[in-house]
């Protein structure tokens, strides 16, 4: 379970310059819920994200995952978090273009140290799920926008998080990649996941399987 | 004054050290009086980030300056070949009243320094951070130390006479009445070593018992007696001198820098051995501090008792 309890947080560029991202803010998510922020940019998606994520710190209030407050941990600790647990689709992908699609799917793997034989079994079950199997020698800067889609979500899937958290994901994607992507959230939620995109896509809106939908609006929740 | 390349060295050096370890004094106070890891408020969340950025300031100058002290050895080394009388570092921290102050400081510094580094190790290995208001107010302590160490320091270099007539260490680590020390060489040589022994037997003892305040204190016990027993008895088997008592020549390459190698055993074998009596770890990590410990403390014997074994067979007799 994900809480979120009075946060706060306040971009300081300098002493003159502070933005107020979110406003205390309460928020609870259920275990192998998908839920779905909503809201403009700018109006504090992505930073709930990045608390959730273990990316940033509130300025003040608590991050409580699994009865854990990850908003408190060191940063060596928040690193460890997230290779754990958190699994992350982002709007542009951040694949690294030099390298194959089956190596940026190993990338999440590697602090692990694997053993060879299971990680091989591991990357192509992954990779068949996703349908990039056939691509995976393939330089990734040579993939089409949707099969991009595929390798992050497959990168993100590779270490089994419980948490798999989406930034915008179907931003540079047409409609019919959309509803793919769409449709593979169904399937990832179908595995237990929990999940939280941020969005402004009007495709997640009114979806069946998503269990709430939430505005973000200047830095506070609609629900 | 004296102003060397050395000396130019470690005087820039520490005019950077002082400028950063005023500022993590600044934000160490703050965070001693302030820390709470329980409040969510924004202000421990500020402290939390100013924490890791003031121990990061703290490691890198207390990592440099542990090294650094071979350093200024090898620095009071080299000067003593323009000072007249002096044969070695002695006569350099003989060359003015503060010479003997500031390295008896930097003896204590070193300790500190090494030990605020395994706390700091130690403190970041947990998510709950146990050590961190321990740890900034060793600094805070530690700060005024090292403050002073770095004018004492600047007042020693500035303060030598290249012109001035030093004394010897053939002078200074003598049984004459012109040694400041001269009360050591009054300990009976079988008394000295059966100290010397005795206490690494004690320490061994300990080691076996993992009694580690009573391991930590043999520790401690032991940098005296060793010390004593290095310029009294064992240095001179060194030098193959029976009156030649100095534990800076044989930082020397006459010696094949040995010293430096007899001072690392010590200093490690003994910080650990400290260390193991005043850190609440994990077990493996206490271990860890008993082995390191006990190995260098025994290199340390080995090594001195080697000297003595060799002049013995190669000569027949002992000095």
């Amino acid at each position: 379970m994900i809480e979120l309890k009075n946060i706060t947080k306040i971009y300081e560029v300098n002493k003159n310059n502070k933005v107020t991202a979110l406003q205390n803010i309460n928020l609870t998510i259920k275990e192998g819920e998908l839920i779905v922020l909503k809201g403009a940019s700018g109006s504090g998606k992505s930073t709930i994200l990045s608390l959730i994520a273990a990316l940033s710190k509130p300025t003040s209030g608590e991050v409580i995952v699994d009865d854990k407050q990850i908003s408190k941990l060191p940063d060596n600790f928040a690193s460890i978090y997230r290779r754990d647990n958190i699994g992350f689709i982002f709007q542009k992908y951040n694949l690294i273009p030099t390298l194959s699609v089956e190596e940026n799917i190993l990338l999440p793997l590697v602090p692990l140290n694997p053993v060879a034989d299971e990680l091989q079994e591991k990357l192509i079950s992954v990779m068949k799920k996703f349908n990039i199997l056939h691509k995976k020698d393939s330089l990734v800067r040579n993939l089409s926008g949707g099969e991009q889609q595929r390798v992050a979500i497959a990168r993100s899937y590779v270490n089994n998080p419980k948490i798999i958290i989406a930034d915008e994901p179907t931003a540079n994607l047409d409609e019919t990649l959309s509803a793919h992507f769409i449709e593979i959230l169904r399937e990832l939620k179908s595995l237990g996941k929990t999940i939280v995109v941020a969005t402004h896509d009007p495709l997640f809106f009114d979806l069946d399987f998503v269990d709430t939908e939430i505005e973000v609006h200047n830095g506070s929740l609609v629900v | 004054m004296i102003l060397t390349p050395e000396v130019l060295a470690i005087f820039i050096l520490n005019t950077i050290f002082g400028f950063f370890a005023v500022i993590a004094f600044v934000l160490s106070v703050k965070i001693y009086l302030n820390w709470n890891l329980d409040s969510t408020s924004n202000s421990q969340y500020r402290l939390e980030k100013q924490s890791f950025l003031t121990a990061t300031i703290i490691k890198y100058i207390f990592i440099i300056k542990v090294p650094l002290f071979l350093f200024f050895i090898f620095t009071l080394d080299k000067i003593s070949n323009v000072l007249v009388g002096a044969m070695c570092g002695a006569g350099v921290v003989d060359a003015t009243e503060y010479g003997t102050y500031l390295f008896i400081l930097k003896v204590i510094n070193l300790y500190i320094f090494a030990y605020w580094i395994v706390l700091h190790n130690e403190d970041i290995k947990h998510e709950n951070q146990p050590y961190t208001k321990l740890k900034f107010g060793v600094f805070i302590l530690a700060f005024f130390l090292f403050i002073t160490e770095l004018i004492l320091e600047g007042v020693m270099f500035s303060s030598i006479e290249i012109d001035k007539m030093v004394s010897c260490c053939g002078t200074l680590y003598s049984n004459s009445s012109t040694s400041y020390i001269s009360d050591i060489f009054a300990i009976e040589t079988p008394v000295l070593l059966t100290l010397f022994y005795g206490n690494f037997l004690l320490i061994v003892l300990f080691y076996f018992l993992k009694q580690k305040y009573l391991f930590a204190i043999s520790n401690i016990t032991f940098i005296i007696i060793s010390i004593i027993s290095l310029i009294v008895f064992f240095g001179t088997y060194i030098y193959e001198l029976p009156s030649h008592h100095c534990p800076f020549c044989l930082l020397q390459s006459d010696y094949h820098y040995v010293g430096y190698l007899i001072y690392t055993f010590l200093f490690v074998g003994t910080f650990y051995g400290i260390v193991t009596g005043f850190i609440e770890s994990s077990k493996k990590y206490i271990l860890k501090t008993y082995h390191m410990s006990i190995i260098f403390n025994l290199l340390y014997v080995i090594l001195l008792t080697l000297y003595v074994i060799v002049f013995y067979i190669r000569n027949g007799v002992f000095l």
